[in-house]
């Protein structure tokens, strides 16, 4: 008997104690929260190490775990992460042409509406540029917010446009000026008999970006991909002649240069060898600022939106990634506070002085930049934005974006190996995109 | 007689000097990705390329001691000596069934196994991603094992069913009167007389379990990530572009191992697969 | 011989109706692990596959969603790329097995030559297939660059001029089957190495004495018998060889155009990047059809050839 209450009494303590001690772990576990994010690995790796800890200086209850994924992988991933079961992640970050895939999953909150309660009363929404802004809208929902605004820009060498002898590019350069420099830029300057500066290094080769170059040329010149009724309107005079233009710029390239994606692109402009580069804007501190990867120098290096067609006076092509936060998030209000803290005022001046990756909000672009460095690119952004808003000049906003450039992406590329001439480039690529519309179920 | 030493003299020199000049023409292009790596970036960008230049450790020091190549480093030898072993020992029995048991359509079954290694990938991952998230086995060490046996075991078949057929017959017969069951007798007896062959296969299964990617990519998010995940993320940076200098000094990284590995078992490597090699198609 | 054996194992001792149950069932036990984890691993994503391929996929719930038909496999069959990427596959083949197979033969039988550093070149042929396929595949680009690479460098210094060899609509597949080379000869040296040392020395042998140069024993006596081991390589060679695509995509992107378009990479596009599931699906399927019929045509070309 007294054994048995002796037992008891003693597992009556033990009981006791328990709940004493997991209450004390619960209480403490609700105030310290870890969120999980989704992150294209160029990236994740500069936000572990320099935007989390400053993040956990102002909330150091919120601890960010970051999962780098390569970029040719990410969509599927997110696509996958969203559709198949609850969520394991509280953020993703996504580029541009994929939000409407993710959106239209229903899967995503509205950070708007669904998160209004806990939105930072002097959070601005009406501060954003409206182009950027437009990164994360499907439908009429705000599914995600600019992170990392990014724009097609045009660098320039100021050291070979001096050399050549020529003025370097300034307001209202157009296409038609880019032309006219182009032949003076590829020049001999050894004295060898071969010529070993060029004019240009951009996207030639084989690659869903690649069309971003005649889409902006295309843009800039009043062109548009689709009506209203997704009916393709790219197979014109316009469409044509954007693309003959896109193909001659590799007249003035390196060797090799009608096979440069990213890379490419990228190293010959670092490197010294060419005058005049379009490439993502993301991209200047490696090319001007990081002694670790470039040949270059700030001083050396303009940056400007690309040249201006017929109907707006420059051109651009956007690239937003965005960061959105699944509906069936664990915790959303905690994501939603580390991206909104990114995004404000403050967190964007951080991030443009020290990640390197620029702000969507006006009072930012137009306000002091937080380094030298800064200013040209604010204003070039700012250029970017108001082109970019004036031509509509961004990928398809569908579903199947992607689908869409990849189809491009091909006809493209058989255009510019001479394979079929450009009027039967963008034939086949209106054939085909209509059949992939059509069998997704876009004109049902 | 003095003739012929004298003119075998000459063909061995005249082989071994061919031999060596194709090795290295092998090589050659493995010898630069190490070189490049040692590079500093001006030099590996020189016009034109350069013979000589000033080794530097810059593009190894950006992985050193970042905590995630590391542990992914581990993740990728714990997969690919797991997956290895697993496949060998589960490939190998079916191998001898195939080759030295009364199977009714032995030979339909080992084409069908074979077989299975043409599914492209892309068509068994993303079914797979589906099965294992509910059951809670994404990112997890085992899943990865399991998966890469998928591939690996048609290998290890095909090639073990050569080795067994080659081995032998009079071993097993002394252990089978001697009362052995055959279970018995595989495991006392003939799995270690195949021993050689076997640990050739399995060099091969762990290179291609080294290397492999898709499913990697697509069915781990952090704990389990291998090596050539973060090969993917480098050569697909879409801020910096490949950077040659980083991408070369983490593929020598990833070459080295195996490489030792290779030359510690190159023993087993020739004298191994021979008998597999030998009689894999004969019957 | 096994049904030999299995006869005198019958004939020698007291049959017994158990012994005789366990010989039937053995050799499953045997066979049973390995039936069991590909069932497990590849039923479901087989089954899914074709399920898809004849669905209306739904890629907001990444899964099939209506009865289709074969309306997929017809869109398939009517799809210029895809096709074009069947002729860049076979393309592909027709240039790389046959060429790996000459050179890994012939290298084999050199570096079967024994002598004091034999055995380290041996080991060192494994290197090129360890690199990492998108490392393998960044370095040729480097390697190839018109404008570092060292590959032009070299031709220009005896005298060539620089070629364009990845953006070159006719010179990109060949790079491609070049580079395929470089990667997976060594397999084929390996294991016809393994083939040679273990070959019976007597016919050899007997050829010298009958007074045989060293191309007479090759392709008269060593040759014909290493037949068979010739035939294996290539069998698992093919099978590798059919669904490569890692290298070219990071090399060329499957261009320039589509010139090194390979089935298994255009699969892989339509999956992932345009998102058409039941496309790839029926891809795949027809696939592996294609390549069980020709793995079937290989294994009875083999038996003939060596009856």
């Amino acid at each position: 008997m007294f054994a048995s209450k002796s037992r008891r009494v003693f597992t009556i303590f033990v009981l006791t104690l328990i709940v004493a001690i997991s209450s004390v772990g619960l209480s403490s576990a609700q105030e310290q929260v870890t969120i999980y994010g989704m992150v294209n690995d160029a990236f994740a790796r500069i936000w572990l190490e320099n935007l989390v800890p400053a993040f956990n200086e102002k909330y150091p209850n919120i601890e960010v775990v970051i999962d780098p994924v390569p970029y040719g992988e990410l969509l599927p991933k997110q696509l996958l992460e969203l559709t198949s079961g609850a969520p394991s992640y509280d953020f993703i970050v996504t580029d541009d042409p994929w939000l409407p895939q993710l959106a239209a999953t229903g899967l995503l909150m509205d950070l708007k509406t669904d998160l209004a309660d806990v939105t930072d009363p002097d959070y601005n929404w009406d501060d954003f540029a409206p182009g950027a802004l437009a990164a994360g809208e499907w439908n009429g929902g705000q599914y995600s917010v600019p992170v990392r605004s990014n724009l097609l820009l045009m660098f320039y060498n100021r050291t070979l446009f001096e050399e050549a002898g020529l003025e370097e590019p300034g307001e209202g350069y157009s296409w038609d000026d880019l032309a006219a420099d182009l032949p003076q830029l590829v020049r001999d300057t050894d004295g060898d008999g071969t010529d070993d500066v060029w004019g240009i290094a951009t996207y030639f080769g084989r690659d869903p970006l690649t069309p971003t170059i005649w889409q902006a040329i295309f843009n800039s010149n009043g062109g548009q991909l689709f009506d209203a009724e997704l009916n393709p309107t790219f197979n014109t005079p316009e469409g044509i002649e954007a693309l003959q233009y896109h193909i001659d710029l590799a007249q003035y390239g390196p060797p090799g240069v009608s096979a440069y994606t990213f890379t490419d692109t990228l190293e010959a402009f670092r490197q010294g060898r060419v005058a005049v580069m379009f490439n993502w804007g993301s991209v200047y501190h490696g090319v001007a600022i990081n002694p670790e990867t470039t040949s270059l120098t700030a001083e050396q290096v303009g940056v400007a939106p690309l040249p201006g067609g017929s109907a707006v006076d420059s051109s651009s092509h956007r690239g937003i990634w965005t960061a959105a936060i699944p509906r069936e998030a664990a915790n959303p209000e905690a994501a939603w506070t580390f991206i909104q803290w990114m995004t404000s005022q403050e967190g964007e001046v951080f991030t443009s002085a020290t990640v390197g990756q620029f702000p969507a909000r006006i009072s930012t672009l137009t306000g002091e930049a937080p380094q030298d460095w800064l200013v040209d690119v604010f204003a070039a952004i700012n250029a970017g934005y108001d082109a970019i808003g004036q031509g509509d000049m961004w990928r398809p906003r569908l579903p199947d974006s992607d689908g869409v450039q990849q189809i491009l992406a091909l006809h493209h590329s058989r255009a510019m190996t001479g394979d079929v001439t450009p009027e039967q480039a963008l034939a086949d690529a209106e054939a085909e995109i209509i059949e992939f519309l059509t069998d997704k179920g876009y004109y049902d | 007689m003095a003739q012929t030493t004298l003119k075998q003299k000459l063909g061995t020199t005249a082989a071994a000097a061919a031999s060596v000049v194709l090795c290295a023409a092998f090589l050659l292009p493995v010898a630069w990705m190490v070189a490049t790596s040692l590079k500093s970036t001006s030099e590996i960008f020189a016009i034109p390329p350069t013979w000589s230049f000033e080794p530097t450790l810059e593009h190894y020091q950006r992985f050193a001691g970042q905590a995630r190549i590391v542990s992914r480093y581990i993740n990728t030898i714990i997969i690919a000596i797991g997956s290895s072993a697993l496949s060998v020992i589960v490939g190998s029995m079916c191998g001898y069934a195939l080759a030295r048991l009364r199977l009714r359509g032995a030979g339909v079954i080992a084409t069908l196994i074979l077989v299975s290694r043409a599914i492209p990938p892309i068509a068994l991952v993303v079914p797979m991603y589906l099965v294992f998230r509910p059951l809670g086995l994404l990112d997890k060490h085992i899943t990865l094992i399991i998966t890469y046996t998928s591939f690996l075991i048609p290998y290890v078949v095909w090639l073990s069913r050569g080795f067994f057929i080659a081995l032998p017959t009079a071993l097993e017969d002394a252990a089978l009167v001697d009362g052995c069951s055959r279970l018995g007798a595989y495991f006392r007896i003939i799995l270690p007389t195949a021993l050689p062959g076997l640990a050739a296969t399995m060099i091969f299964c762990i290179i291609l379990a080294w290397n492999e990617l898709l499913f990697a990519l697509i069915l781990t998010n952090r704990e389990a990530v291998t090596i050539p995940v973060s090969l993917a993320g480098l050569a697909a940076d879409t801020e910096q572009g490949a950077l040659w200098g980083p991408l070369t000094a983490i593929g020598t990284l990833t070459v080295l191992p195996i490489i030792v590995f290779a030359l510690f078992v190159q023993k087993y490597l020739v004298t191994g697969l021979a008998a597999g090699a030998t009689s894999g198609a004969t019957n | 011989m096994t049904r030999l054996e299995a006869l005198g194992g019958q004939t020698s001792k007291v049959t017994a109706p158990r012994r005789n149950l366990r010989r039937v069932f053995e050799p499953y036990v045997f066979i049973l692990p390995t039936v069991i984890i590909l069932i497990t691993l590849l039923i479901y994503p087989l089954f899914y596959t074709l399920q898809a391929s004849l669905s209306n996929f739904d890629t907001f719930t990444f899964s099939p969603a209506t009865f289709a038909g074969f309306r997929h496999y017809e869109r398939v069959l009517q799809d210029n790329n895809f096709w074009s990427s069947v002729r860049v596959t076979a393309a592909y083949l027709l240039a790389a097995l046959p060429l790996q197979l000459a050179l890994g033969v012939s290298i084999a039988f050199l570096i079967s030559v024994q002598w004091p550093g034999s055995k380290i070149v041996r080991a060192l042929f494994i290197i090129p297939m360890v690199v990492t396929p998108v490392v393998a595949g960044s370095m040729w680009k480097m390697l190839l660059d018109p404008l570092w690479g060292y590959v032009n460098y070299l031709l220009t210094l005896i005298g060539g001029k620089p070629v364009l060899w990845l953006a070159d609509t006719n010179l990109a597949l060949i790079s491609v089957v070049i580079i395929d080379t470089w990667r997976w000869t060594p397999f084929i040296i390996l294991i016809i190495l393994a083939g040679i040392v273990s070959l019976d020395p007597e016919p050899v042998e007997a050829a010298k004495v009958d007074g045989a140069n060293w191309l007479q024993r090759f392709v008269y006596v060593i040759l014909p018998m290493l037949r068979p081991v010739i035939l294996s390589a290539f069998l698992v060679r093919w099978l590798g060889a059919i669904k490569m695509f890692d290298i070219i995509y990071t090399a060329t992107g499957g261009g320039p155009g589509n010139a090194t378009e390979v089935i298994n990479m255009y699969i892989y596009d339509t999956a992932f990047r345009s998102l058409s599931f039941e496309r790839a699906s029926a891809m795949s399927v027809l696939m592996v059809l294609a390549a069980f019929a020709f793995t079937f045509l290989f294994i009875r070309f083999s038996h003939w050839v060596e009856r």
